[in-house]
C-alpha cells in the first residue's frame, strides 16, 4: 500500500508540472495543484469563480472545473435581467454526453451573459478565466462574496478533494 | 491510506503516534432498485425526487435497474433533427417520444435493453463528469467482456460503447448539486429495427448492436445480465455493501 501511495503522488507530481506546461499563465497565478488558481478572484467549493470588479461580478467556472468535465460542447445560459439567489443553478453546460448544472455562488441581478459560448463553448476548457466567463452580475449582497474561498483555500481545497479519493 | 491513531499512555501521559498503513478501501453502501419494466416519465419522476432526496442527504447512493417500453428521448440540446420520422408514426407504432435535461443526442429505449440510473454524489467519491462517464464505460465493457465480446469506449466526442464500428451501450447523464441521474442503456437484444427512425446519438453511418448479435455464448435469462450489470457497477465505482429493493422492499 505504501507503493501504490508512493507511486500515486508521483503521478500527480508529473500532472502538475504538466498542467502547468498547458496553461502558461502570468506570474501572479497560483499553480500548486493539478489547474490552475488565479489571484484576484473569490472561489466556490462547487467550482465556480467569482470577480468582483465595482458593482459587477464576473462568474464562471474553475480550470479544475473544466478539466474534470472535459470537453465543453454546449452551454445553456440564462436571459440577462432575471434574477438569481446564491446556490441557485443559472445554467448548465455538457460534456462527454453529461449535463452539469452550473450554480451561482452569490444572489443578484443577471446583467449580462457571454453570448460567444453559444458559437463556442469551448472557450470554457480553453479559457476558463477570461473568454470563458458566462455572466455578470449585480451582486444583491455582497457579504456572500467575502464568505468565499480566496485563491490559496481554493487551492488547498482542490488538493484535499483529489487526495482524499 | 496512512491512519494515524494515539494511544495515550496513563503513567506518563504521553500520546504515542501509531502509523498503520492501511488498504485503500473505503466501505460504501449502493441501494439496488430492481424495477422490471416501468414507463419513461414515470421513472423520470422517480429519479428527481431521488436526486432531491439525495441531495439532502435522505438517502445513501441509489441505483435504479430497469428497461423501458418502446421510447424516444432527445438531450438538453433537443437534435430532433436526427429523429427521421414525423413524431406521429412513432405513436402509431406504439413509441413514445420524449425532451429530457440530459446530455447526449436522440436515443431508444425498449425491452431487452438493460438501463441503470445511478443517482450518486459523484462529491463523496471525488469524481467529475468525465471520469464519471469513463467509469460507465467501463461498465458496460466489463459486462460484454463476461460474454467474450470485446467492446471499447468510443473516441473522443463519441461517448459511448463500441464493438469495432458498432454501437452497444450508450450513455446520457445529468448532474445537478454534484448528484447524476439518467445513465447507462445496454442492448441486451433490442428490436434493432427501432433504431432505423433515427441518427442514434447523433452518429451518421454507425450501427447500433446488440449482446445477442456480438457474442457466441447462448444468453442467459435476462435477469442474470441485469443483475451481472449491477455488479459490474457496484465494482467500477468501488461499492462494497448492496442494498437490493424489490417491489419496494429492502432484502
Amino acid at each position: 500500500m505504501a507503493l501504490r501511495t508512493w507511486a500515486s503522488s508521483t503521478a500527480n507530481a508529473f500532472r502538475i508540472s504538466h498542467a502547468s506546461k498547458s496553461h502558461p499563465f502570468p506570474a501572479f497565478c497560483l499553480s500548486r495543484c493539478f489547474s490552475t488558481v488565479l489571484d484576484g478572484l473569490k472561489y466556490a467549493s462547487s467550482h465556480e469563480w467569482v470577480k468582483h470588479e465595482g458593482a459587477v461580478a464576473t462568474i464562471g467556472i474553475t480550470d479544475h472545473a473544466q478539466d474534470h468535465l472535459g470537453e465543453v460542447v454546449f452551454v445553456e445560459l440564462p436571459e440577462a435581467g432575471g434574477s438569481i439567489s446564491q446556490g441557485g443553478s443559472f445554467g448548465a453546460v455538457e460534456s462527454v454526453k453529461a449535463t452539469s448544472d452550473v450554480n451561482s455562488p452569490i444572489s443578484g441581478e443577471i446583467v449580462e451573459v457571454n453570448t460567444k459560448l453559444t458559437e463556442s463553448p469551448g472557450l470554457i476548457n480553453s479559457k476558463p478565466y477570461e473568454d470563458g466567463w458566462m455572466i455578470k452580475v449585480k451582486p444583491s449582497n455582497t457579504s456572500e462574496l467575502e464568505a468565499m474561498m480566496g485563491p490559496k483555500e481554493y487551492t488547498k481545497f482542490c488538493e484535499e478533494e483529489d487526495a482524499s479519493h | 491510506m496512512v491512519d494515524r491513531f494515539c494511544i495515550i499512555e496513563p503513567k506518563r501521559r504521553v500520546f504515542l503516534e501509531c502509523v498503520v498503513l492501511q488498504e485503500m478501501r473505503v466501505s460504501r453502501s449502493l441501494e439496488v432498485w430492481k424495477m422490471g419494466t416501468i414507463n419513461y416519465l414515470d421513472a423520470l419522476r422517480l429519479q428527481e425526487q431521488l436526486v432531491s432526496n439525495r441531495k439532502a442527504h435522505k438517502i445513501p447512493d441509489t441505483l435504479l435497474s430497469l428497461q423501458h417500453p418502446p421510447t424516444y428521448t432527445l438531450g438538453k440540446r433537443r437534435t430532433d433533427h436526427n429523429l427521421l420520422i414525423p413524431e406521429s408514426d412513432l405513436k402509431k407504432m406504439g413509441a413514445e417520444l420524449h425532451y429530457t435535461q440530459r446530455g447526449g443526442d436522440i436515443t431508444f429505449h425498449g425491452p431487452h435493453q438493460a438501463i441503470l440510473y445511478p443517482i450518486i454524489s459523484l462529491r463523496d467519491i471525488g469524481l467529475g463528469a468525465r471520469n464519471y462517464v469513463e467509469k460507465l464505460e467501463l461498465t458496460m465493457i466489463e459486462l460484454a467482456s463476461l460474454y467474450g465480446v470485446k467492446a471499447c469506449a468510443g473516441q473522443a466526442g463519441e461517448t459511448g460503447v463500441w464493438v469495432g464500428e458498432r454501437k452497444i451501450g450508450a450513455i446520457g447523464v445529468r448532474i445537478s448539486f454534484g448528484i447524476t441521474s439518467h445513465g447507462l442503456a445496454f442492448n441486451i437484444d433490442p428490436d434493432l429495427n427501432y433504431f432505423k427512425h433515427i441518427v442514434p446519438c447523433g452518429i451518421a453511418n454507425k450501427e447500433v448492436t446488440s449482446l445477442r448479435k456480438e457474442t457466441d455464448l447462448v444468453l442467459p435469462a435476462e435477469e442474470v445480465v441485469h443483475e451481472q450489470l449491477i455488479s459490474c457497477f457496484a465494482r467500477q465505482f468501488g461499492y462494497s455493501n448492496l442494498l437490493w429493493k424489490e417491489n419496494g422492499l429492502i432484502s
